[in-house]
């Protein structure tokens, strides 16, 4: 175990969560730093157990957890730095937006004037102004989400914890609302964000961390967790004319392990354990014998695929 | 070896009258109700009066059975209005249990997880929704109801001769009228209540309770404003007068007579109660809420 | 900056449109939809305002913010709230007059959860299927036949109300089909899937889609889904139409402009294509953009490509993507892409 100071991080000893019988999560361990990290896995893979662990709403059966150097032992201290924003769209139907974050911030010990300008300052940051004072049970679906995350984020919190943040927006609020994580992360907070849309995972986020049936299956920065596999070879796939021969000539080099051709007959998607020579072969390929290529893209340089290695297409209903 | 593609196919065969398509809904309920074997006994105990009754009419006319049971003529109930009177409000009763029981989840299921729209995207309208829920009833309560009565009186009318039948008409009427005015007066309440309370337990308390606290309200308003009027705020009461006059026999119930309030009126009071329960039953079946 | 489309091409269907039972030859196709100055009010409140378009495809996107009047629209359609003034037609009829017909064609899975809980699977898509007018054993076949399509195996038989979420879905899903419609609309069908549930799911409307047999049309909010599905797009913004598109077209078009992302000495590469007369940009340390000159083609940079010893990573032909034509579309004022889609302009 580090003996630095890990008040920076959200750290997890060797932790387990069982519910009864039913598996949470088991024996994960993970440091955190502050950034964006994604949490991706199926359903019941153990994002919500890892998530409720760490805003101290269940404790671990066994390890240790703990957030910014605290235990969720003390939540009065622990609330405070902590935001949590669920995936569940409920509401106490009676109460205004405004209502719902102002008596929860009073619920925080915030004396009332105060409670007053934060919540005012949440609504302004999730662009919620003008339907302040309107029920929640009259917003749409996209305004109950950032109500819920202007709830999560009022009171100023170190660690945001959200699950699932953007479902329901529409592309502008997505875009907007990364925008957001960004700043935030760049304020240095900590992000943990949980989602099933892999590019914006990809594009948002500083680590990944994949789950599944409660395990840590892999993590660490969104390049680097391809780099390390070097047991899959990397596909590319080249759209063009003739693809049948392009899969003659690409088997000159040894490294190529498989090509085959995609189904529509335009493109090809070809294996291979030396990228780099393969783009060199191909440069050559497309001069010697007049191909004409329509677009080259690596087919598994990202998110997806990984997911798909490590965790698969799921079980069938 | 041949290889079978399953893929999607539109439907190209015919379809069922639009005129049926409420009965799919009774017919659908039916299946889980008589599948539970509490209901299915329940259901066989309704027809255990029905039975009994029959059994009277048939002695009635058997001096030997009589002479074997060694009872006479005089012991044996008259079979006349009030007989059918007494099937009629005993039959109801029957009816009343199976409504607090099955009423409930009619339309309270389907709005728990938003099922109505699904409903209503297909060529199925919000009206035929609500008739095939209360049908659910409806045909249940009738066939311990009116259809057993009407058989009662057919048989009687059988063993009597058409004399009988001829001068006591009226009463196959009144069993006929008397019983769908309970019939319609329950189901419209348990598919109002349904749409509105949630939790099962929580519908039949209301069923319940909407009898007593209007019972309560009557005699309250009766008290408080010293009129009779108050009466038209009970429902029992209503109903009372109701089938009273059908059986021709007014005040069976032997109340003071400054209570006793003209049939008419109760009528009004029941047409305006189901009106009413109609109109709250618009504002929960739709395809979606709107709020402000 | 307008990015609609007036769509005097032929449609992109390959399905040529029968009316029922009618005995005429295959006419030009008739539009799936067809908005005629369709316009809805919620207690004096304009949602939808004087929508008009003609569309066609196998795969319509509707696309919009929220609160610009998707589910309204589509509600509308469905018959759930009546036009306050203007009308459409499906399929040849007219939602006012005709709304049951209308309905016996049409498949509808909701964004929200939708079930009866203590239902099985089978016993609902069966009800649903009756409802949609099937007959009893017909019905039942049917929903075997739905279900097994989706995917729901033994599932199906247990209660509606212990299924997960994705479960859920493909149920929804399987309701919407089991009656055989000819246009299904699709709110939000992978909402809350994890990602192979929604590759499945995707991969379904594509098979439904690509049957031939029902057109598609799908509301989503994910941009990606609706790239990967449709066609045709309409964007709607403040309750008119902000732009209505082909995505088809628009892939066929533009074949100038190219992206690359390159590895290896880049400078002598890049030299080189501008000596060829070809204008580029840098757009970052690895990628650069280019337009082809007339005479120049991909084979010529491949050659540069070989003779500097540079890898040419990535390839591809720029066009807009669909979250550049949504974006630009919520960017420009609304009202103007409220022209007739479809229809030629001046006089109709």
């Amino acid at each position: 175990m580090t003996d630095k100071p890990d008040d920076h991080m959200i750290v997890f000893e060797d932790v387990s969560k069982f519910y009864g019988e039913i598996l949470g999560v088991n024996r994960v361990t993970l440091a955190i730093e502050p950034g964006i990290t994604s949490l991706v896995g199926p359903n019941g893979s153990g994002k919500t157990t890892l998530m409720n662990l760490m805003t101290g709403l269940i404790r671990p059966t066994r390890g240790r957890v703990s957030v910014l150097g605290l235990r969720p032992d003390h939540p009065e201290v622990f609330f405070s730095k902590v935001g949590y924003c669920s995936q569940f769209d409920s509401f106490p139907s009676a109460l205004t937006g405004f209502q719902f974050i102002y008596s929860y911030l009073r619920v925080h010990g915030r004396p009332k004037k105060e409670a007053q300008e934060l919540a005012w300052k949440a609504l302004h940051r999730v662009d919620l102004l003008e339907a302040a004072h309107r029920k929640i049970a009259a917003y749409s679906k996209g305004m109950r989400q950032r109500v819920r995350f202007a709830q999560a984020i009022a009171h100023e919190p170190a660690v945001m914890i959200l699950d699932e943040p953007l479902n329901g927006l529409d592309p502008m609020a997505r875009a907007e609302t990364i925008r957001l994580f960004r700043q935030l992360a760049e304020e240095g907070l900590h992000l943990i964000i949980s989602s099933h849309i892999l590019h914006e995972v990809n594009d948002m986020s500083d680590t990944v961390i994949l789950l599944n049936n409660g395990y840590v299956v892999a993590e660490g920065a969104i390049q680097g967790v391809r780099d390390e596999m070097e047991e899959h070879p990397m596909q590319i796939l080249i759209r063009c004319d003739r693809p049948g021969l392009l899969a003659a000539r690409v088997f000159e080099q040894d490294s190529v392990v498989e090509a085959k051709i995609h189904k529509d007959k335009h493109g090809l998607f070809v294996k291979t354990r030396d990228a780099d020579a393969f783009y060199l072969l191909l440069n050559t390929i497309v001069v010697q014998d007049g191909l004409n290529v329509e677009s080259v893209a690596p087919a598994d340089d990202d998110l997806n695929a990984v997911y798909q290695y490590l965790i698969g297409g799921g079980e069938g209903a | 070896m041949a290889v079978h593609e399953h893929a999607y196919k539109p439907y190209a065969g015919p379809l069922t009258p639009v005129w049926s398509r409420f009965l799919i809904i009774p017919r659908h309920a039916y299946r889980d109700v008589f599948a539970s074997k509490l209901y299915t006994a329940l259901f066989a105990l309704c027809f255990v009066c029905p039975l009994v009754m029959a059994i009277l009419i048939y002695l009635h006319h058997n001096l030997t059975a009589m002479a074997a049971l060694s009872i006479s003529l005089k012991d044996i109930v008259p079979i006349n209005g009030f007989f059918f009177q007494f099937f009629v409000g005993t039959q109801t009763f029957f009816a009343f249990v199976l409504t607090v029981l099955m009423g409930p989840p009619l339309i309270s299921r389907d709005l728990a997880n938003n099922a109505l729209p699904l409903y209503l995207c297909r060529p199925f309208s919000r009206a035929e929704y609500v008739i095939g829920k209360m049908s659910v009833l409806l045909i249940l309560i009738s066939a311990i109801t009116w259809i057993p009565g009407e058989l009662l009186f057919l048989f009687q009318s059988y063993l009597e001769g058409a004399g009988w039948a001829a001068s006591n008409l009226w009463i196959a009427g009144a069993v006929f009228v008397g019983s769908w005015t309970w019939i319609l007066l329950l189901a419209m309440l348990s598919v109002t209540i349904s749409a509105w309370v949630k939790w099962r337990l929580a519908a039949s308390a209301a069923l319940f309770g909407l009898f007593i606290i209007s019972n309560a309200i009557g005699f309250m308003v009766n008290g408080v404003l010293q009129t009779r009027w108050g009466g038209l705020f009970n429902l029992t009461f209503i109903m009372k007068t109701i089938e009273d006059s059908l059986f021709r026999a007014p005040n069976s119930a032997g109340l003071p007579s400054w209570m006793v309030l003209p049939t008419s009126a109760a009528w009004i009071m029941l047409a305006l109660f189901l009106a009413f329960c109609l109109f709250l039953l618009t504002r929960r079946v739709r395809a979606y809420e709107v709020v402000r | 900056m307008e990015n609609a489309i007036n769509s005097s091409v032929e449609p992109l269907a390959s399905v040529a449109i029968l009316s029922e039972g009618s005995d005429e030859p295959a006419k030009l196709a008739e539009p799936v939809i067809h908005l005629d100055g369709l316009s809805v009010q919620f207690g004096g409140r304009p949602i939808l305002k004087e929508l008009r378009g003609e569309l066609r495809g196998r795969a319509i996107g509707l696309l919009g913010p929220n609160g610009a009047g998707k589910t309204t629209l589509i509600h509308t359609l469905l018959g759930f709230h009546p036009p306050s003034s203007g009308t459409a037609h499906i399929f040849g009829r007219d939602i006012r007059k005709e709304a049951k017909p209308i309905r016996t064609q049409i498949g509808y899975l909701p964004e929200r959860d939708s079930f009866i809980a203590n239902m099985t699977c089978v016993h609902f898509v069966r009800l649903m299927a009756e409802l949609s007018g099937l007959p009893s054993e017909a019905a039942l076949e049917r929903a075997h036949e739905a279900l097994f399509y989706v995917g729901l195996g033994e599932a199906r038989y247990r209660q509606l109300g212990t299924y997960s979420l994705g479960m859920k879905q493909l149920a929804k899903l399987a309701q919407a089909i089991v009656h055989g419609p000819r246009l299904i609309f699709l709110d939000e069908p992978t909402n809350g899937l994890d990602p192979p549930a929604r590759q499945r799911m995707i991969e379904l409307v594509r098979q439904i889609r690509d049957s031939g047999k029902a057109h598609i049309l799908l509301s989503s909010h994910l941009l990606r889904d609706v790239e990967e599905c449709c066609e045709e797009i309409l964007i709607i913004k403040d309750g008119s139409i902000a732009v209505y598109c082909n995505l088809e077209e628009e892939r066929r078009a533009n074949r100038k402009f190219l992206e690359l992302e390159t590895r290896g000495d880049r400078e002598a590469f890049v030299e080189a294509i501008g000596s060829l007369g070809c204008e580029y940009a840098l757009t970052s340390e690895r990628r650069l953009k280019l337009v082809l000159q007339n005479d120049v083609d991909i084979r010529d940079l491949y050659q540069l490509a070989g003779a500097h010893k540079v890898q040419i990573r990535r390839l591809n032909f720029k066009r807009d993507s669909l979250e550049d034509i949504f974006l630009k579309a919520m960017e420009s004022g609304n009202g103007d892409g409220n022209r007739a889609a479809g229809m030629r302009e001046g006089g109709k």
